[in-house]
């Protein structure tokens, strides 16, 4: 229990860190974050307009200040609105949320089967020609630049072949429509998963073939047992709690993927929002989402680590063998 | 002699097959392609001047969006500009933001990791919570921040951006290096006759885990140049004016709707290719490490 409660205390300083630091640095940029309240009309306002306008918005108190009313109204469930959406920025935060978790999970369980099931194929035929084949195409294509394969994805199946369009969710007013939403999706889907897979795929395949030159496995083969069970059972289950623990963390970079995915493909997600509100200063909708992403990634690194820590029987065993030895020591 | 005894049980002619097998020599395990084909992108931009057939930044506006031609050999983008010569120019760019950026980022990795390595438990461990927490911002989040402050974009702020927020890792590596080597005899004897910090750092610390750190460093150059492309694409890194690789992609906007695909396919094979060299190379260096500590 004492464990977790350690956690969880690292937890909220880290977001609380992390908060103020995404405050003051978006403050201190400069840029003029009434133009994305009031667009181009800023250009025209006198003076003294700007300053009702600022004292409206409360932009023209001390840093220090204004970070403590937000920290205020965050406690009583209020984030503020979006200047430029005009709406409490839970509304708009809502409106996208729903695509990005379904392009990165979707992402997300492609990457993550298709990775075991890669290393484990090029660990089964290691040498082989198909080992050989996965392994160079592998390092070729992580070479890529997310952007530009999308780009080239776009030139080749929407400009030149008009096989899937190139932008955004779903057709106009297409809203409900499943099939719609699924080509719209294959693009940007392909762009995540061929970036990211054979990072993890690679990293199972080396912790495979350190596995299968385990004691064990010989005593296993020597048995009779067969090389489909020894590999696919006995392996598995020493491999697992790493991968988990690496999956966990590969949530992060999946989730910059897809926001990079999205901003290429105008896909209208949480990364085209959080592109839109760092580059026309809408504070109180980038605060949100950098908080989110924020709290994401350092659960996520969390779970790894109790991931890690906790779920490996092995890690049990030798963390009290430690402790007894410490204790006979004493 | 000789007849009265027989060698029996030693085949001479076996005996000779049994020579051990010649070891791989040093320049087997180079990837020779790769880096023949790195010199070449290297060379030619670093000797751009000679291979430039035009003035890279020059808008010739009658010849804009020409497909590649023997005039233009790799045709021309939406502002009329020379695709060929801007490749071999804006190279330049973006290798310089490569190595530069890893230089910044290495220099703050050694110099933190090694602090945190030799300081006492507490400090140790602020550092590294520290450490954790950066890593945890999303890295495109504090670039595009970072870039804010800074203002405009050039060259050297995009590499200062770059390489101060990709330290963290190489910096893990080398603080878990130094907790191991800090308590062999020698550096302890180092400290005890006044050596200073620096002076460990350089003579005893350093040449022990610059070995292990190089597969990061070079893996750093690589990531360096594939975010400046990123970060020029989406509008936050180089602008248009000035010429790399990825402020060259920001133009396939504007291509796709034309069909233009030399503008997009032609900068980012350079890219590829590039990236693709540095990483046999960084694999490369890989596997030379492994090899050396299964040896042991």
């Amino acid at each position: 229990m004492l464990y977790y409660g350690k956690k969880l205390v690292i937890f909220m300083i880290s977001v609380g860190l992390l908060s103020l630091v995404t405050f003051y640095v978006s403050r201190l940029a400069p840029g003029d974050p009434l133009f994305s309240y009031y667009g181009e009309r800023v250009e025209k306002m006198s003076p003294e307009e700007r300053e009702w306008a600022e004292e409206k918005l409360g932009l023209n108190d001390k840093i220090s200040v204004q970070y403590s009313r937000w920290i205020n109204q965050v406690f009583h469930g209020n984030f503020g609105r979006s200047y430029k959406y005009k709406m409490d920025v839970l509304d708009v935060l809502k409106s996208r949320l729903g695509n990005t978790l379904l392009l990165g999970g979707t992402g997300f369980l492609i990457i993550f089967a298709g990775a075991l099931l890669l290393g484990v194929i090029c660990a089964w035929k290691e040498g082989g020609w198909l080992d050989k084949i996965i392994c160079k195409a592998g390092t070729i294509i992580s070479c890529v630049p997310e952007f530009w394969l999308a780009l080239v994805l776009i030139l080749v199946f929407s400009v030149s072949l008009r096989w899937l369009p190139s932008s955004g969710a779903y057709a106009v007013g297409q809203e409900k429509n499943i099939s719609d939403r699924i080509l719209h999706m294959i693009l940007p889907l392909t762009v995540i998963v061929t970036e990211h897979l054979w990072y993890y795929g690679y990293m199972v395949r080396n912790k495979m073939l350190d596995e299968i030159r385990a004691d064990y496995v010989l005593l296993a083969k020597a048995k009779g047992i067969k090389k489909s069970r020894i590999m696919l059972v006995h392996c598995m289950r020493n491999i697992m709690p790493s991968y988990l623990s690496i999956m966990a963390i590969s949530v992060t970079h999946i989730m910059g993927g897809t926001y990079v995915a999205e901003t290429v493909f105008s896909y209208p997600g949480i990364g085209t929002l959080a592109y839109e509100s760092a580059r026309y200063k809408d504070y109180n909708l980038l605060m949100i989402i950098s908080l989110m992403s924020g709290i994401i990634i350092i659960a996520c690194n969390m779970a790894a680590q109790i991931l890690n820590e906790r779920i490996d029987p092995r890690m049990r065993i030798s963390r009290q063998s430690e402790m007894q030895e410490v204790d006979n020591y004493e | 002699m000789s007849d009265l005894f027989e060698m029996v049980g030693v085949k001479p002619e076996l005996a000779e097959q049994q020579v051990p097998e010649k070891e791989n020599r040093w320049y087997d395990t180079i990837p020779w392609l790769s880096v023949i084909i790195l010199i070449l992108i290297v060379g030619g931009c670093l000797f751009c001047n000679r291979i430039m057939t035009k003035d890279p930044s020059y808008m010739d506006l009658k010849n804009y969006t020409i497909a590649p031609c023997k005039e233009f050999l790799f045709g021309t983008d939406t502002m009329g500009r020379d695709i060929f010569s801007m490749i071999w120019y804006g190279g330049r760019q973006s290798l310089f933001i490569g190595i530069a950026a890893t230089v910044i980022s290495t220099g703050i990795a050694i110099i933190f990791g090694t602090v945190s390595g030799m300081a006492p438990e507490w400090l140790d461990m602020l550092l590294m919570r520290a450490t954790e927490i950066l890593l945890s911002i999303p890295n495109l989040l504090t670039v595009i921040f970072l870039q804010a402050i800074l203002g405009k974009a050039n060259v050297f702020s995009l590499s200062f951006v770059i390489g101060i927020t990709s330290w963290m890792s190489i910096a893990k590596i080398i603080r878990t290096e130094v907790r191991q080597l800090r308590n062999n005899e020698y550096v302890i004897a180092a400290r005890c006759m006044g050596g200073g910090f620096f002076y460990i750092l350089y003579k005893h610390l350093a040449p022990n885990f610059l070995s292990s750190i190089m597969f990061m460093v070079v893996m750093n150059i690589r990531s360096a140049i594939v975010e400046e492309s990123t970060l020029s694409f989406i509008g936050i890194g180089l602008p248009l004016e000035v010429i790399s690789w990825g402020s060259m992609l920001s133009l396939s906007e504007k291509a796709l709707l034309t069909g233009a695909w030399w503008i997009i396919l032609i900068p980012g094979v350079f890219l590829v290719v590039t990236l693709l060299c540095i990483t046999s190379i960084g694999d490369c260096i890989r596997k030379k490490l492994n090899k050396q500590e299964s040896n042991l």
